[in-house]
């Protein structure tokens, strides 16, 4: 998940949550504030009552009568004053009922006993409950709502400094790290940004594409001078050998010589070729751009492996569709790819054996019958001068390695199956099933 | 015909020279600016240009030679083995292109080429003892008989007729024939089907003694 939506869930469920915590809080919170106010407000009212009494003596309110009871006019609080026993002590507050007149009314009730001349008073201050809590729910409202408007805003400014704060990071991503064009040819700009850490990160990533250009760019010069390093003394020597093959004063034994060091010196080039050939398309010296039929490829391959084909009595059958073609690949390197393969596929064959050439949906699979490959060898077969069992038409054991690194090049995957006595087939997956292939997984 | 062998390796350029000298009348020069010194002065067939020289670029010279000398036939020869110079140099004019090491046997079948593009047609049908090879059709004749060969047969025939009298190895055939295709080499034994095809299809109109076998070495035309 990306640094941002994560961010943002974040902040827009962590809102939700303090929401809902205060909504679910909101009525008790209200509810307990408006008892307590009320608590305080008889409790003043009672210090009145006894101010009254210490002052004007309790004849104020009982005026001769024995107890005193006094009701607003909607019965909403009330004052009663009566004589209590002597054992009665009590100084309370307390939600009870009381029957006024006919009706049975909910109080929150301060009852408080105190002694005046001997004798024992109880003094009862009452305030209805649905009066306590008549606001609650208007307050609740307008808090809710402040709140929930509150959040929205915060909301907002946290998405829109983050999307702002971010942008930098998802610049880099875009440029540099999801679509660079190794081996990054064009320096790409600094990214703006005032954030050190995304500073340090992109001048990082900037300092890393100028080195890997850099050995990329010393590996294409090694390249370059080596091969000409190599292939200037083996030039010479092939030239002079040439030379001296002409000379007419030769006989045959000296003649023979000349051929044995040819032969080696053209194994040594051979080899060097190859070195070569595997160091610039890891060098990314190939250009990627051509579209072509691989049938035709196929085919021409096979024109110029006819007269192996030939000569150890193969039948040779293709079923690849006319119409597939392929594009974005480098032809020549595709071309020496499936040469190799199909020159494996013939060199160890049997006489008369088979090679069957076949095409499914991004797969090319060239099968043989041939001696097949043993199940412990099947890992080490692209390794490069894998040694197996010389014979004398033997190669040197780089071209499955040259196909691997073809391959690799392209994205494209090889799968071997082999069975020993049988024969062998080589898959070539290409890139556009593999990508199918990860997606649906 | 003159050909001018631009070459800073000097046991090479000799080597090219002693092959090249008995067909063509050959200067050598060993920098950059001896070249164009001699461009300047000689009119020339063909130059050979490596392009590694120590004192200027070769595909600069190459663009100096096409001034100069705008008949000459240019063929580049070059170790460094790079895509680019190939394309650039056959860019700007160059008529062929030799990756070094090249066999001198395939140096002069180019230049034989080129000169059969460039001169016309004088030397494209040559006679083959009882045969004529029409090298510009691709055609091998017995009197007016077309005689039909594959590709590759053609290909092998037209070389060692080019390179007459001189044993050619099975593996300097091979190269001419398949190239370099990197990777394995074991072709040379089926040259030795190509020949026997060669054969089997000449001899039903003529002798082909002429095509000898040298034991365990190659082959060669005599005549």
């Amino acid at each position: 998940m990306k640094l941002f939506t994560k961010l943002t869930l974040f902040i827009t469920l962590s809102k939700l949550a303090i929401v809902l915590l205060f909504v679910s809080l909101l009525p008790f919170l209200v509810d307990r504030i408006a008892y307590q106010y009320n608590d305080y407000y008889l409790r003043e009212q009672k210090k009145k009552v006894l101010d009254v009494i210490r002052r004007n003596g309790i004849q104020e309110y009982l005026q001769g009568e024995e107890t005193y009871g006094s009701y607003t006019m909607l019965k909403e609080e009330y004052i009663s004053l009566e004589p209590a026993g002597p054992t009665v002590q009590r100084d309370t507050i307390a939600t009870s009922r009381r029957l006024v007149e006919g009706d049975t009314l909910t109080y929150r009730v301060l009852s408080h006993t105190f002694d005046y001349q001997q004798k024992r008073y109880i003094l009862e201050v009452g305030k209805k409950t649905a009066t306590i809590s008549q606001y609650n729910k208007p307050l609740q409202r307008v808090a809710l709502s402040v709140l929930i408007g509150l959040i929205i805003l915060t909301v907002l400014a946290d998405l829109i400094y983050t999307r702002l704060l971010l942008r930098p990071l998802s610049t880099i991503i875009k440029t540099k790290l999801i679509n660079p064009r190794f081996p990054f040819r064009d320096p790409l700009p600094p990214v703006k940004t005032s954030t050190t850490d995304f500073r340090y990160l992109d001048d990082m990533l900037i300092g890393l594409m100028g080195k890997i250009k850099a050995a990329f760019e010393k590996e294409r010069e090694f390249t370059a001078n080596a091969s000409h390093e190599l292939m200037t003394p083996v030039g010479i020597l092939q030239n002079k050998m040439e030379n001296l093959l002409i000379d007419e004063e030769l006989d045959e034994v000296q003649e023979k010589k000349i051929m044995g060091m040819m032969k080696t010196l053209n194994r040594l080039k051979k080899i060097v070729h190859s070195l070569l050939l595997i160091s610039r398309i890891e060098n990314d010296q190939f250009p990627k751009t051509d579209t072509f039929s691989l049938q035709a490829l196929v085919e021409e391959v096979m024109e110029e492996l006819e007269h192996r084909l030939q000569e150890k009595q193969l039948r040779f059958a293709m079923e690849v569709p006319a119409d597939v073609m392929l594009s974005g690949f480098n032809h020549d390197l595709v071309f020496q790819l499936v040469y190799n393969l199909l020159n494996n596929a013939i060199r160890y064959n049997r006489p008369e054996g088979e090679i069957f050439v076949s095409w499914q949906p991004h797969q090319l699979m060239i099968r043989d019958t041939g001696t097949g490959i043993p199940p412990e060898e099947l890992d080490t077969i692209f390794n490069r001068f894998k040694k197996v069992e010389r014979t004398e038409n033997e190669g040197y054991g780089l071209g499955l390695s040259i196909a691997a690194t073809i391959a690799q090049y392209h994205d494209i995957r090889i799968a071997v199956s082999s069975e020993v006595g049988t024969g062998t087939t080589f898959t070539l997956i290409w890139p556009y099933a593999l990508k199918a292939e990860q997606s649906d997984r | 015909m003159r050909v001018l062998i631009i070459e800073d390796e000097r046991v090479m350029a000799a080597e090219m020279e002693a092959f090249l000298r008995k067909v063509y009348q050959c200067d050598l020069a060993y920098t950059a600016r001896q070249g164009l010194e001699k461009i300047e002065e000689n009119a020339y067939d063909f130059i050979l240009l490596d392009l590694g020289l120590p004192d200027k670029d070769g595909l600069h010279l190459l663009q100096e030679a096409k001034k100069n000398c705008p008949d000459a036939a240019c063929i580049i020869l070059t170790a460094r083995g790079q895509l680019e110079d190939r394309i650039r140099g056959l860019d700007l004019g160059a008529d062929d292109y030799l990756a070094k090491p090249f066999s001198l046997l395939e140096l002069q079948s180019r230049m034989q080429a080129i000169s059969r593009r460039k001169y016309g047609l004088k030397d494209a049908v040559i006679p083959l003892a009882d045969f004529q090879v029409d090298l510009q059709k691709r055609i091998v004749y017995f009197e007016a008989e077309e005689i039909e060969l594959s590709r590759k047969e053609f290909d092998l025939l037209s070389y060692l007729l080019l390179h007459k009298n001189r044993p050619l190895t099975r593996m300097q055939l091979s190269e001419h024939i398949w190239g370099n295709y990197a990777g394995d080499d074991y072709d040379s034994n089926y040259i030795d089907v190509h020949i026997k095809n060669i054969r089997k299809k000449l001899s039903a109109f003529a002798s082909v003694e002429w095509l000898q076998t040298i034991r365990n070495v190659g082959y060669k035309v005599k005549i």
